[in-house]
């Protein structure tokens, strides 16, 4: 059975239509301890199904070791989105409920590698000098979680130093745990800043600031 | 078992009008309503939401008593259709933009500027923000939000799988979105400051029924303790003055809702719980501004009720233009 609903795929064919540039999810599954792994497959598959634009290719993160570590994949469920080049786009878990939308933004986003994002927030992110890792933790029954997801993956589009690490936070609690998660969107910045809730774009440059400060 | 949402962070729409015919302030049900309502009436029709359409109703788990759903649906699939349904008919939507200020310039223009410094100018405004959760004003609120005090147990219900939570508040609301926390949690337990609950009775039957619910009542929440983060809630039972410390990992507080109004007050009249005044086709004493749902005096914040707001002012908003 089918994960999208007619209804789903139509809107979603609408909206990589205009991918200027290929796209491709790299899946990473594991055999032993994955609740959603099969889920997972199919639901990029049938993304993929939209669009000649987006590729699918699908590892077992043991048996592919070399392929992980290549994407600095650790944990699975993971996927990779990738345009021309890798942005460092990832998504931990499955990107379900309202975080489906994410994972739109980041394939068209990485096809045409350039993002919405004002003037200011660009040029901030043209002058960084160190790296940044943005590790978003969302559920996908979290309207507002989206948001800081999406600004995430947008900076790490703008900036080869910018990674942005979405996690479903239900899906990978020791994660969740260790990063004190009781509270979603939470955007945690090179593991010391953390801003709580749907933030502004100026807000998380401010705590990017701080955080490559430390 | 997985639902898959669409969202505007996909690519975002140009805006197309120099006067819309209506700008809806707030994409909850009274706004969508109106929307799905003018948009198809051929009415160049623009919704601005502070934040996703849908409002407090798409943080709802399931909603029951809205007709043509026999077994209930999950709230944030029901805002999807309303927004589809206006989309189809040509809304614009435009969302993360919260209004500033309101401005009639004159009969038939009034505009409308954010938080962004957009101005869009519009012949009728209607003023669909509903409300947001009251906050209990206690010690540790503020300082535990987001350490395990929280005002969106379907958002953060998920990360307390196993764990102790308190929910602050046994009205509707309370039980409502306590029931879906029941399926992760260790425990929850309910302190409500009145003798009894309010909430329906079908709600109440099934939190007495889970075996993880605890209702207590007469509780005076007075502190929520925490180290990093939340440990407990501080409560005074009001009938025997006994204070109890009750353990917890996660905070709910559900204790009722304040109108978003603060942007309009000093334009329309207001009651004095800050609820929009309207006349009974909802025009408030402005003439093309007109206020629904949630935000208005005397509706009781049902969703039959808010989508019946939307309707009339769509119907008075196609006489207002016509006149014009």
């Amino acid at each position: 059975m089918a994960l999208l609903s007619d209804d789903i795929v139509q809107n979603v064919k609408e909206m990589l239509a205009d991918m200027p540039r290929e796209g491709t999810l790299t899946v990473f599954t594991d055999d032993q301890d994955c609740e959603y792994c099969e889920q997972i497959l199919q639901l990029v598959d049938e993304v993929a199904a939209t669009t000649d634009r987006v590729r699918v290719e699908k590892f077992e993160i043991h048996k592919n070791a070399d392929e992980a570590a290549a994407m600095n994949i650790s944990r699975a469920p993971a996927i990779a989105i990738t345009g021309e080049e890798d942005y460092g786009l990832r998504f931990y878990g499955i990107p379900s409920g309202y975080e489906f939308s994410t994972l739109l933004h980041g394939i068209h986003a990485a096809s045409q590698g350039t993002s919405d994002l004002d003037g200011q927030v660009k040029d901030f992110l043209d002058g960084l000098s160190k790296p940044v890792d943005f590790k978003v933790f969302v559920t996908p029954t979290c309207p507002y979680c989206p948001r800081a997801a999406v600004l995430a993956m947008e900076m790490a589009i703008e900036s080869k130093l910018v990674h942005a690490n979405v996690i479903e936070s239900a899906e990978f609690p020791e994660l969740a745990s260790q990063y004190n998660v009781m509270g979603v969107p939470l955007s945690v910045i090179n593991d010391t800043e953390r801003v709580e809730g749907a933030a502004p774009p100026q807000m998380i440059v401010d705590a990017v600031r701080k955080a490559i400060a430390t | 078992m997985f639902d898959f949402k669409l969202t505007p962070e996909t690519p975002k729409k140009e805006h197309k009008s120099d006067l819309y015919d209506v700008i809806i302030i707030g994409g909850g049900p009274a706004g969508l309503t109106t929307a799905i309502s003018t948009a198809r009436d051929g009415m160049e029709t623009l919704v601005l939401d502070r934040e996703s359409t849908g409002g407090l109703a798409a943080t709802t788990d399931i909603i029951e008593n809205y007709p043509g759903f026999p077994e209930g649906i999950n709230g944030m699939d029901l805002m999807d259709r309303f927004r589809r349904q206006a989309e189809r008919f040509g809304t614009e939507i435009t969302e993360f933009e919260e209004v500033s200020e309101v401005r009639p310039i004159k009969e038939g223009l009034i505009e409308v500027e954010t938080d962004t410094e957009q101005v869009y100018r519009g012949k009728t405004v209607v003023i669909a923000t509903g409300s947001r959760p009251k906050k209990l004003n206690i010690p540790g609120e503020d300082e535990y939000y987001g350490k395990g005090v929280s005002y969106c147990a379907t958002c953060d219900g998920p990360l307390f799988r196993g764990k102790d939570v308190i929910i602050i508040g046994a009205g509707n609301s309370g039980l409502q979105e306590g029931l879906p926390v029941l399926d992760y949690a260790n425990k929850v337990t309910f302190l409500e400051f009145l003798p009894s609950s309010r909430a329906e009775q079908i709600l109440q039957d099934r939190v007495k029924a889970h075996a993880k619910s605890t209702l207590l009542f007469n509780q005076r929440v007075v502190e929520i303790e925490g180290e990093q983060t939340v440990t407990g809630v501080v409560s005074i039972d009001r009938e025997t003055g006994e204070r109890q410390v009750f353990p917890a990992d996660g905070v709910f507080i559900y204790v009722g809702y304040s109108p978003y109004t603060a942007f309009v007050k000093d334009l329309v009249d207001l009651n004095q719980w800050d609820y929009i005044k309207t006349d009974q086709h909802m025009r408030t004493k402005i003439p093309g501004l007109y206020a629904i749902g949630d935000v208005r005096a005397d509706n009781p914040a049902q969703m039959t009720v808010s989508v019946g707001d939307g309707t009339k002012a769509a119907l008075d908003i196609r006489e207002f233009i016509q006149e014009l």
